[in-house]
């Protein structure tokens, strides 16, 4: 469960987000839907506790990001914008490497890196060193890492962005199957049609500010448009950076 | 709890430096030996021209254990391709002045910027002079005059500088290699493990996981340690295998006191140091946005504390408490007391250990601070 309000950051001048506010509750996918550049990253940085908010709360299941930036880190599992990973350990240590840092050993750690390596068919990378892996590949490292500590709250960033229309599929399957276990899932993506066909609730952001909120259908009944696409236009307010 | 476990690659190059060191300093102790042993023992190569001219300060100059060798027909070039270190030309008319109780002229042609050829050219022209003021002093007394006419003032030498001070210098540089291949051992390992981290975008996963960001730096630091202190053992080594291999006593007539126990003693000394190596380049590597910019910034860093023990190595100081007070510096002048078997005060160890161990907490501290802002997620 993840509850914003009025939260805002600007970069000197530059007013990245401002006064936004939204829930993501769980069992569902809440979708941050906005041209680049409108803020969507920031707004997860700060939900992540690496950026400070400079107003507004942010809250992951009860927790202050700013008050308690530890116990949020906990309970979030994070597919950052920077997904390096260490090139000289395999699949296994990356993500071994990340279950110890949140206190998992042994044998409960072990079985849940098995467990995630089957889920996201990753047997055959598994023992491979990481320097070289496709983008796919990479990307499953860094989500099987995210997920070691089998957080409640699941936040990507653009987790489709460079992958293939397999991968693509693979990775919405997966997105859906993270609902079905009643996790709080908050993706950001730029992309209309993928946005649409996961999420039970779209967030639009524009330059920062949240321009419409609500399920697919009430979008379009608040900008009185057919499809979700003219709907998303009217909410930006152009057809810049439609992906 | 942190434990990176991030595999070889570019530390080669800091063993490299740690190598580097021993060898250099080996190979300039072999050299000045060689300078010395040749000073005393070799006999003089002097390549004349015009011998025929002048058979008796010939002779004089083969009692003199020169060895004398027709001169090239170009003297002059050949010394200036550097073929001949200095060349004896005596002209023809020679023996006119010299049968005239003249003033008789030679040449002699060397280049006096060419330090390997000094000692060449010093024993020529002493030589030449004795020779000189011998027939000097024979002519004055045929004519009945004292020789103590020509000579109003006698100069002793006392020269205190031995062939071994000369050599000390060179040992004196030897606490610079070692802080510098302790600087050289941690950076790679350093630049990668923060600069390298955001380059690859691994940083930003890797401080949303539930710890402290104080943690993540000293993991940092810690996991750099091993690095810098096998550099340290390696440069130890390297000397101890140079010292070892290589004659000193038969070379510059000193002993070093450079045995197990100093070892191990220099080695301690040198603990703290890679602690203040390690902190120090972690902060700097953290507050620069690129591992090229670390690449750049990292071996000067290495090089400032070195600096003063450069500088150590020319104006030999006596170890004063304040001097322990600097990080680095005190190490220096500690390891150099080691070398020489000097007593050394167990009081400036334990303060240089001391001050160099809270310098590097501070320095630390303020890493930690560095991370704890956003400058170390955006780079700007």
């Amino acid at each position: 469960m993840i509850q914003v309000q009025g939260l805002s950051k600007s970069f000197g001048k530059v007013r990245a987000v401002q006064e936004v506010s939204f829930s993501a509750p769980d069992g569902e996918i809440t979708g941050l839907l906005g041209p680049n550049g409108a803020g969507k990253s920031t707004t997860l940085r700060m939900l992540y506790t690496l950026l400070k908010p400079d107003g507004g709360v942010a809250k992951v299941d009860g927790f202050d990001v700013t008050e308690s930036p530890i116990e949020v880190q906990k309970q979030i599992g994070v597919l950052a914008d920077a997904r390096g990973l260490y090139p000289r350990l395999t699949s296994r240590e990356n993500i071994r490497y990340y279950g110890r840092l949140h206190g998992l050993e042994g044998e409960a750690l072990e079985k849940q890196i098995n467990s995630l390596l089957t889920l996201l068919d990753m047997q055959l990378i598994a023992d491979r060193k990481t320097e070289g892996f496709s983008t796919g590949e990479r990307l499953k490292v860094a989500i099987a890492r995210a997920l070691v500590h089998d957080p409640k709250n699941v936040l990507l960033d653009e987790p489709t962005n460079g992958l293939d229309v397999m991968s693509t599929r693979a990775m919405r399957q997966f997105v859906l199957r993270l609902r079905e276990e009643g996790k709080c899932v908050l993706f950001t993506s730029h992309i209309m049609q993928e946005v649409a066909a996961l999420c039970n609730q779209i967030v639009i952001i524009s330059q920062g500010k949240v321009s419409a909120n609500g399920t697919p259908e009430e979008l379009r009944k608040q900008t009185g448009k057919e499809t979700l696409e003219d709907a998303f236009v009217v909410a930006i307010g152009s057809e810049e950076g439609l992906g | 709890m942190l434990d990176s476990l991030r595999d070889t690659r570019s530390w080669m190059t800091g063993f490299f430096w740690a190598l580097f060191g021993p060898l250099l300093i080996g190979g300039m102790i072999l050299m000045l030996g060689n300078m010395f042993k040749e000073n005393a023992k070799e006999p003089l190569h002097l390549p004349v021209s015009g011998a025929e001219h002048a058979p008796n300060l010939i002779q004089f100059l083969e009692q003199q254990d020169v060895i004398i060798e027709p001169a090239p027909s170009d003297p002059q070039a050949a010394v200036i391709a550097g073929d001949i270190n200095v060349a004896l030309i005596i002209p023809e008319n020679y023996g006119e002045g010299f049968s005239a109780g003249e003033t008789a002229n030679v040449q002699l042609i060397f280049d006096s910027t060419r330090q390997s050829a000094s000692v060449d050219i010093d024993r020529a022209e002493d030589t030449i002079r004795s020779y000189s003021s011998y027939i000097g002093v024979l002519r004055l007394s045929l004519r009945g005059v004292s020789p103590e006419v020509i000579r109003v003032i006698q100069i002793e030498e006392v020269d205190t500088a031995t062939p071994q001070s000369q050599a000390l210098i060179f040992l004196s540089m030897l606490p610079y290699f070692i802080i510098f291949a302790i600087f050289n051992g941690a950076s790679p390992v350093i630049t990668d493990a923060t600069a390298g981290e955001r380059e690859r975008g691994s940083l930003e996963p890797l401080l949303i996981n539930p710890l402290p960001r104080g943690w993540f730096v000293i993991g940092k630091l810690i996991s750099a340690m091993p690095f810098a202190i096998m550099t340290l053992i390696i440069t130890l080594g390297g000397f101890a295998a140079i010292f070892q291999i290589l004659p000193i006593e038969e070379l510059l007539g000193i002993r070093i006191g450079f045995d197990i126990s100093t070892l191990l003693a220099i080695f301690l000394v040198c603990l703290p140091i890679v602690f203040i190596a390690c902190a120090l380049q972690t902060l700097i590597a953290s507050y620069v946005k690129t591992t090229k910019e670390a690449g750049a910034y990292l071996p000067f860093v290495g090089l400032i504390p070195a600096l003063p023990g450069m500088a150590l190595a020319f104006l030999p100081v006596k170890p004063a408490l304040w001097m322990m007070l600097i990080p680095t510096f005190g190490q220096q002048i500690l390891i150099n007391q080691f070398l020489r078997a000097e007593p050394i005060s167990r009081m400036n160890i334990f303060i240089s250990a001391l001050v160099t161990i809270i310098v590097s907490s501070i320095i630390t501290f303020i890493a930690v601070k560095l991370y704890e802002g956003e400058r170390i997620i955006t780079g700007k």
